[in-house]
């Protein structure tokens, strides 16, 4: 379709935006790579003139982020598996059937995805106190989070079950499966996939989750890393390079499984947030 | 009993258990706190009382007294132009380069994906990097613009009542251009390609394509990403927590920070919840448009 010679011209300029765009990212590994003195150099350095391996260790160390870091995982991985066990059946029922009390559970499942959570926070704060179960604070965030990630996570795999012949699985049926059998031997291997990378984008974001955490977790040995983050950024902080270490160890695992998962994340979305 | 059980394997128990219990859990968790919220901002609610449901009822007076509070009006302002910039912003720009991509050179799909990185940091992270980026003295947007001549002295991005929600809206433009521009791209590779060859046949130019297939053919889309957009930008919270906590002197305060603050900073858990309220309705109001806009498809 195109010329090789035209081609060339928009692949450069895709690069050109990709390096605009991504430039933050850039300025935040590289900043964590500077010395003390250097981040304050102006006119600033783009590159590190003296890279600071060591500074990942030490504020690995001195902001002790092996707890924080493993909160974060405790949250995300209770999250991942509570909204991946309730919402994988929801989204198979919502997809195998269309009348109107399908569309009404699926409008209500819309309109709770909508809730902000710095909104809803305030009851559910309340409530958890009333019930208790501020005791438990990363069981609460775990359950507050899941009530806002499993409508998306049904929407996404909503659409996987959609691709999913009717026909394989009534072949099934008739071969003697009960439906129990049907769903687990036949349509949930289909739809595999679909679901494991939704699974994955709802851990990503209950990895990163902020607003519960930080109102509902008071002890610091419980808080995940993004609350970490927010109490090592003082209002009058200068220790810019040693945050920017900070973002760099919390980010990067995140960055790395989605460059390396990033085709079927985009066509995840793509058939599930808008279709 | 035995029935129940056969219709829970092999049955229309199996679907009821599977949409119940997810259902019953969506109740708990978000529709009684929902309920319960409403509830509240009609109560008077202190330290002492908070873990009771039946609290004595005062009417209107925390919506009185709410909208009594100098700050509520700039507070309301600031978030009409928060979402209104973010959105535009993010439509904008997520618009071109969604346009640019869909010519479909190669490589193009690869290095679309690689701007959704944005979409899945951490808002904290994002928020830090962007502190920092946006520092008064040091800070490497200055620097930029100062070189290429845009201004002539630093501005105080965080600190200066006059631009610390810009620094949020830009913040939060870059955190969302991305996702918009995906969405964006599904819209333009529907759009039937023999339309503008078409067109071309009859000698439109470029321009002429754009506006008389591209624009109308993607306004059901457009409905869909704005309505979107509007629930997401009402949801941002973690950047103003990293970049500004709502500040200096409620610059840069929003709605949907300020709720969160009355409860969790002052305490007063029932203008909290009458804020919270407020805006909640408002947000119900969007995502009946989306949900109506995106209606064909989920029916689909």
């Amino acid at each position: 379709m195109m010329t090789p010679h035209l081609n060339r011209i928009y692949l450069g300029a895709a690069i050109v935006f990709a390096i605009i765009y991504l430039f933050p990212l850039y300025w935040m590994y590289v900043t964590a790579l500077k010395s003390g003195s250097e981040i304050f150099a102006y006119p600033p350095t783009f590159i590190p003139k003296d890279p600071q391996w060591g500074v990942f260790s030490h504020v690995w160390d001195v902001r002790g982020m092996g707890r924080f870091i493993w909160n974060s995982l405790v949250i995300a991985t209770g999250t991942m598996i509570l909204v991946a066990g309730l919402g994988t059946g929801c989204s198979y029922v919502l997809a195998r059937y269309r009348n109107i009390w399908i569309d009404v559970a699926l409008f209500l499942v819309l309109m709770l995805q909508v809730l902000p959570a710095s909104l809803m926070i305030t009851p559910l704060f309340v409530g958890f106190s009333a019930v208790g179960l501020l005791d438990y604070p990363r069981f609460a965030v775990i359950l507050a989070v899941t009530a806002k990630a499993m409508p998306f996570f049904v929407i996404l795999v909503r659409a996987t079950f959609m691709a999913v012949p009717a026909e394989l699985e009534e072949a099934a049926l008739v071969d003697g499966n009960s439906r129990v059998g049907a769903f687990v031997s036949v349509v949930l291997p289909l739809a595999r996939n679909g679901v494991l990378v939704s699974a994955i984008l709802i851990f990503m974001q209950a990895f990163g989750e902020f607003v519960y955490s930080k109102s509902i977790i008071q002890d610091v040995n419980l808080q995940p890393a993004s609350v970490g983050l927010n109490a090592f950024m003082g209002p009058n902080t200068v220790e810019w390079n040693n945050i920017m270490a900070y973002a760099t160890i919390y980010v990067t695992p995140i960055l790395a499984a989605f460059v390396l998962l990033q085709q079927r994340i985009v066509a995840g979305l793509t058939s599930g947030a808008l279709k | 009993m035995k029935r129940i059980r056969s219709s829970i394997i092999d049955g229309v128990g199996f679907d009821l258990v599977l949409v119940g219990i997810p259902l019953v859990f969506l109740i708990l968790f978000s529709g009684l706190p929902l309920v319960y919220n409403v509830l509240m901002s009609f109560q008077e609610v202190d330290l002492f009382s908070l873990g009771e449901v039946f609290r004595p009822f005062v009417g209107l007076k925390n919506y009185r007294a709410l909208f009594a509070q100098p700050e509520f009006w700039p507070i309301m302002w600031n978030t009409v132009i928060f979402v209104f910039c973010s959105i535009g912003g993010q439509f904008i720009v997520g618009f071109g380069l969604a346009v640019f991509f869909n010519t479909g050179f190669r490589g193009s799909t690869f290095i679309r994906g690689l701007f959704l990185v944005s979409w899945v940091m951490p808002g904290l992270v994002v928020g830090a990097t962007w502190n920092w980026i946006l520092a008064g003295d040091f800070g490497v947007l200055n620097y930029l613009l100062s070189s290429i001549g845009v201004i002539s002295e630093n501005i105080f991005w965080r600190s200066d009542i006059n631009y610390s929600l810009w620094a949020v809206i830009i913040t939060n433009i870059w955190l969302g251009t991305a996702f918009n521009m995906i969405l964006l791209s599904v819209g333009l590779a529907g759009i039937p390609k023999d339309l503008y060859e078409a067109a071309s046949l009859d000698g439109a130019t470029a321009f002429q394509k754009f506006w008389t297939i591209t624009v109308p053919m993607m306004r059901s889309t457009t409905g869909a990403v704005i309505s979107l957009g509007l629930i997401f930008t009402l949801q941002q919270f973690d950047l103003f927590a990293a970049i500004t906590g709502g500040g200096p002197a409620n610059s840069s305060n929003v709605a949907q920070y300020w709720a969160w603050e009355l409860s969790f900073r002052q305490y007063d858990f029932a203008r909290g919840a009458t804020i919270s309220t407020i805006m909640i309705a408002v947000v119900m109001v969007a995502s009946v448009f989306y949900v109506r806009s995106t209606r064909h498809e989920v029916r689909g």
